[in-house]
């Protein structure tokens, strides 16, 4: 795999051309996404104002301007950067991801299953809009590996009986084959309870968190104060979180400096990182050329794919083939 | 009425102390069953390995027979647990020692039966580990329960006594790892 700096290169370097003829078609279109904002504002500006002056009223029915030029406006954003994101996608991403391992297969328009994310056992609220994009697939190492951007919301209600989605998870993905046998079900959770209530207290109360499996205290005083770990069977979780593992989980997080969630369910291991934001995407109103937002690409998808070695997955030391 | 209801409450906190000993106890006593299967598995690998190396190792005789006979005594039925805990710690060490042999045999390092073998009694380690550190933890758990006060009254009611941890030395708190005895993948 490449390194960070490698891949630096190969996005100024050999995406050059490329990024240059969409930084041209990124100018061209906030020109025409301002033209047609400033055209959406004063509509609704003027509407507004043929209210007050001929009706002298300012009220509900004067909202409704600023509302329907809104929905207009986001409408139109997205009818018009669709060209502008799909380009970005098959001449930026989909390179970028082949030069990282040209085995790794890249679908913009598909992501991990509902299925296999429910299934890891990670979240546990009703999910009622499942979004993501960006899927890529693909075997480092004979280790089979896919990952994509998801954004997976619950409905709820609030106290004024309004219906609006919450964020169950929004980030990145990563679903890789473990390299050891095991039945159970492992969840590894950020540790809130501990940090806002104490060890002995925040214990307590994630040992009566019903709807998970039994809670099990590790060895290593680091990585308990990181996470909080759940299991169906307190060998086989002990099995595959070795020391070695739990350093390397802690490595994770350190790394990614974001909330980091992961579950060993039916031979894979599950790894949702909260990023909190839609990522891969092309910027708008920033230069694709800034280094902030190339780095953020080449981050993100190196560190999908270094898991890997990260966690050493490749590591064959056990029966498993 | 309020005395009844004083009864009550006391009599609802003792219940619950019991039962949180007895499931202390039961945890730490099914976790062992863990243990004891892990140990179980391993001693059924060392004929099977033992068979294999024994042609090759001419200098290591005294070790294999040692491998052989800690394994009779660890078969042997109605053995104790502190028995067991001090029985795998002597397997432990004597298997460790065989592997590091293995090293002096470059067509042994190159048998594949061996390498299978070799993987499979790392798993096996490895799971061993996993079940030591886990009834580690129950024991903890369980020791923990009976000295702190007020369930002490009740342990001591009850004859629960501490019960022994196995020792994890540095060396096995690291894997095994197979690229460094056989310097291959």
């Amino acid at each position: 795999m490449k390194s960070i700096s490698e891949l630096t290169d190969f996005y100024y370097n050999s995406l050059y051309p490329a990024i240059e003829s969409l930084e041209e078609q990124r100018k061209a279109l906030v020109h025409q996404l301002v033209t047609i904002f400033t055209a959406i504002a004063a509509l609704a500006v003027t509407g507004i104002f043929i209210r007050w002056y001929y009706f002298h009223a300012f009220d509900l029915f004067s909202s409704i301007f600023v509302i329907a030029g809104a929905i207009i406006a986001a409408w139109r954003y997205e009818h018009m950067i669709q060209d502008y994101r799909d380009a970005f996608k098959m001449r930026v991403m989909k390179p970028l991801i082949e030069a990282i391992d040209s085995t790794l297969r890249y679908t913009p328009v598909a992501a991990i299953s509902q299925s296999l994310f429910e299934h890891s056992g990670l979240f546990q609220r009703r999910i009622d809009r499942f979004q993501g994009d960006d899927l890529v697939q693909g075997s480092i190492d004979s280790v089979n590996l896919q990952f994509s951007d998801l954004h997976v919301e619950s409905q709820t209600q609030d106290s004024k009986g309004n219906m609006h989605y919450i964020t169950i998870f929004q980030g990145l993905y990563i679903v890789a084959e473990f390299n050891k046998h095991f039945k159970s079900r492992t969840i590894i959770l950020p540790d809130s309870a501990e940090k806002i209530f104490g060890n002995v207290l925040g214990n307590w109360f994630q040992s009566k968190n019903l709807g998970r499996d039994p809670l099990v205290t590790l060895d290593n005083a680091a990585f308990e104060k990181a996470f909080v770990v759940y299991s169906s069977d307190p060998i086989e979780s002990r099995y595959i979180l070795t020391h070695t593992m739990m350093e390397r989980l802690l490595n994770l997080k350190k790394k990614v400096a974001h909330p980091v969630y992961v579950s060993f369910v039916d031979a894979n291991i599950h790894i949702a990182i909260a990023y909190n934001k839609d990522l891969f995407e092309p910027t708008v109103f920033e230069s694709l050329l800034k280094y902030d937002n190339a780095m953020s690409y080449i981050h993100a998808l190196s560190l999908a794919v270094g898991i890997i070695e990260e966690l050493k997955l490749n590591e064959r030391l056990w029966s498993k083939k | 009425m309020p005395f009844l209801i004083a009864i009550g409450v006391i009599a609802l906190i003792l219940i619950l102390m019991y039962n949180s000993l007895i499931a202390r106890k039961n945890q730490v006593d099914n976790i062992f069953a863990g243990v004891d299967a892990a140990l179980k598995k391993r001693f059924d690998l060392i004929p099977n390995l033992i068979a294999s190396v024994k042609e090759y190792m001419t200098h290591e005789k005294e070790l294999l027979s040692k491998i052989t006979q800690l394994r009779t005594e660890g078969m042997k039925p109605g053995l104790s647990d502190t028995d067991k805990i001090a029985l795998d710690q002597q397997v432990t060490s004597a298997l460790g020692s065989l592997m590091i042999s293995v090293e002096n045999y470059p067509d042994l390092k190159a048998n594949e039966n061996i390498m299978n073998l070799q993987r499979t009694l790392n798993e096996t380690e490895s799971q061993i580990a996993a079940a030591r550190r886990a009834y580690n933890q129950a024991v903890t758990d369980y020791n923990n329960i009976i000295e702190m006060f007020p369930t002490n009254y009740m342990a001591t009611w009850m004859n629960l006594t501490r019960k022994e941890v196995f020792a994890v030395t540095e060396n096995e708190r690291e894997n095994i790892n197979v690229k460094e005895l056989f310097n291959a993948s």
